[in-house]
């Protein structure tokens, strides 16, 4: 179980090998049909995603949630996305044409690109890259480029607006977010992502990086436009904020970017803090899955229990508490490690 | 603490998500009704004595009724009434008014139809009103008939043994007395009637062909009981 995706890949290039193929096109084709099966995860992910949300929110709310299609209502969510394909596709006309048609476009690649760096099991990062987590918070901030693309382009007050709440959230969050993570790589002594969880063999970060932990959430779920930090696309103020004017697949592929964001930071919380793939008795890749749904039900737990924060204080909390904290935490912890380190461990 | 308030919101959304959730199921499950629910508002002709008072109640002029008055007769009958429902505010003037409560409201309150002209609901006199009061005037009037498919003089005759029958049941005292003299043989009567069927459809058949035979029938019935009774006393004593 443990080997089982790594043994069908060795066992792909080794076919590709013997069908004559040279050793880098059969490289080129595995990569492909590595990005091929994320891609599919990735949606597959949010189908389940989107159906989970609305059963915890429904839960919350002591209501239901959808129940009518396919057992408990699992279904549901391939039915509204069939809707939404069919739907008309509608480009508004004194809209920026290309830079509206090409935003959600770049925001589900950038969504995509996230996961390249990400190890979904002992050795199964795509790409292993020696400076992964660098390389997740550089590729994490290019999103908001891509809903400031949609919001201007849509030529809409609306839309505008959100996308510009959307930028202001992400500098100010963006800074405690990658400050939090400081702590974790100041550990570790690395910002590979599969060296980090490497060295939670012993004991999860979370317990010796507790406040970067909270710190980490609070700005990631900033970061995602997710409740109650959903100023960006706040539907009572702002219609749908950047996605006012986005009908059928474009929205839905907007939706789905959100929603894989959502995944992706969950996925790098659990690396991060929460051990990564390391557990027993089941296979590394079972227990990644197993805890990032823990922590995306945690988001959605919070999401569905604080009301959203009034703009303002979304900044001061930002500036005056979470960068004041995260700078903190870096001080104490590096303070620690030499301290431990002039104790001979 | 400081947040501790934050802390107390996510108790109670954790709470509630692991509570019975509230939604009924609609068309498969049903909604609890309380008994005074004002569903469909409806109306038990034979007990409508044509005063009016409802229609004057009503705020939206929503009841509406016809009448006819036969000739002799000293009272007017409602041929028809009509509640048209599309207008009502189901306020419960009109059920508080009424003498007779004839007026009600069901628990039925799935009123939509697809036509406005459905949503008017119109109650003609049931034929067998007039075939109960004929030559009395003062009967509580049966209800529901069944009609066997035999020829029109068994029809007639077998709908007023039905009559009779529903008579006998509802006011036993005022029948009786044309067939039994003593009062206290009345009261035995009707609580002999209450408890037996068969004599009553027997007894019920019996008035329509031959009044002697039926009280005679009647008087034995009663003796017997009488005697019954007396003899329970007996052993007892």
């Amino acid at each position: 179980m443990e080997n089982l995706i790594l043994c069908m890949a060795h066992a792909l290039t080794s076919w590709l090998v013997s069908l004559g193929l040279s050793p880098w096109w059969a490289d080129l084709i595995l990569l492909t049909l590595q990005w091929t099966t994320i891609v599919m995860i990735i949606t597959f992910n949010v189908l389940i995603l989107i159906w989970l949300e609305r059963k915890v929110a429904g839960f919350m709310q002591e209501r239901l949630g959808p129940n009518r299609l396919g057992p408990f209502g699992l279904f549901q969510t391939i039915a509204d996305t069939l809707k939404l394909l069919t739907k008309e596709d509608i480009i508004p006309a004194r809209a920026d044409k290309w830079i509206f048609m090409t935003a959600p476009m770049f925001f589900i690649i950038v969504a995509v690109l996230l996961y390249a760096v990400i190890p979904m099991g002992k050795d199964m990062a795509v790409v292993d890259l020696n400076v992964g987590l660098f390389y997740f918070i550089s590729v994490g901030s290019l999103s908001t480029i891509c809903i400031l693309m949609a919001g201007w382009g849509s030529n809409n007050k609306w839309s505008l607006l959100g996308a510009m709440r959307s930028v202001a959230q992400m500098i100010s969050y963006e800074i405690p977010l990658a400050f939090s993570l400081l702590g974790v790589v100041m550990i570790a002594g690395s910002l590979n992502l599969s060296a980090i969880v490497a060295a939670q063999h012993k004991l999860w970060f979370i317990i010796l990086q507790p406040i970067a932990f909270v710190t980490y959430f609070i700005a990631a779920t900033a970061e995602l436009n997710r409740g109650p930090f959903d100023m960006p696309e706040a539907e009572q103020e702002l219609t749908a904020g950047a996605y006012t004017e986005y009908t059928g697949m474009r929205w839905a592929l907007f939706f789905l970017a959100e929603y894989t964001n959502l995944v992706a930071v969950s996925a790098l919380a659990s690396t991060l803090f929460l051990g990564g793939w390391l557990g027993p008795w089941l296979p590394s890749w079972i227990w990644i899955i197993i805890k990032t749904y823990m922590v995306m039900l945690i988001f959605m737990w919070l999401k569905w229990t604080f009301p959203r924060i009034r703009m303002d204080h979304l900044m001061s909390f930002s500036w005056k508490v979470l960068i004041p904290i995260s700078l903190i935490n870096i001080i104490i912890t590096g303070a620690g490690i030499q301290f431990l380190r002039g104790m001979g461990w | 603490m400081f947040g501790k308030g934050l802390l107390e919101g996510l108790g109670i959304t954790l709470k509630h998500a692991f509570e019975k959730d509230k939604t009924i199921q609609y068309p498969e499950e049903r909604p609890y009704l309380q008994d005074r629910f004002r569903g469909c508002l409806a109306f038990d002709f034979p007990k409508c004595i044509a005063c009016g008072l409802c229609t004057k109640a009503c705020p939206n002029n929503v009841l509406s009724f016809e009448t006819i008055k036969e000739e002799g007769a000293k009272k007017k009958k409602v041929q028809s009434y009509t509640i048209d429902l599309q207008y009502c505010l189901f306020c419960n003037l009109c059920v508080e008014v009424c003498p007779t409560n004839t007026l009600y409201f069901t628990h039925d309150f799935e009123l939509s139809t697809y036509s406005r002209q459905d949503i008017k609901i119109v109650y003609h006199r049931p034929p067998e009103l007039d075939l109960v009061v004929e030559g009395k005037e003062d009967e509580s009037p049966g209800v529901k008939v069944e009609l066997p498919d035999n020829s029109e003089a068994e029809a007639k005759r077998l709908k007023q043994i039905e009559a009779i029958k529903t008579v006998l049941g509802k006011n036993p005292q005022k029948s009786l007395s044309k067939i039994l003299t003593s009062e206290t043989d009345i009261a035995i009567m009707s609580a002999l009637l209450s408890t037996d069927d068969k004599k009553l459809s027997k007894l019920a058949e019996l008035l329509i062909d031959d009044r002697d035979k039926a009280s005679k029938l009647a008087q034995a019935w009663v003796n017997k009981d009488k005697k019954d009774h007396s003899k329970e006393g007996c052993e007892q004593g």
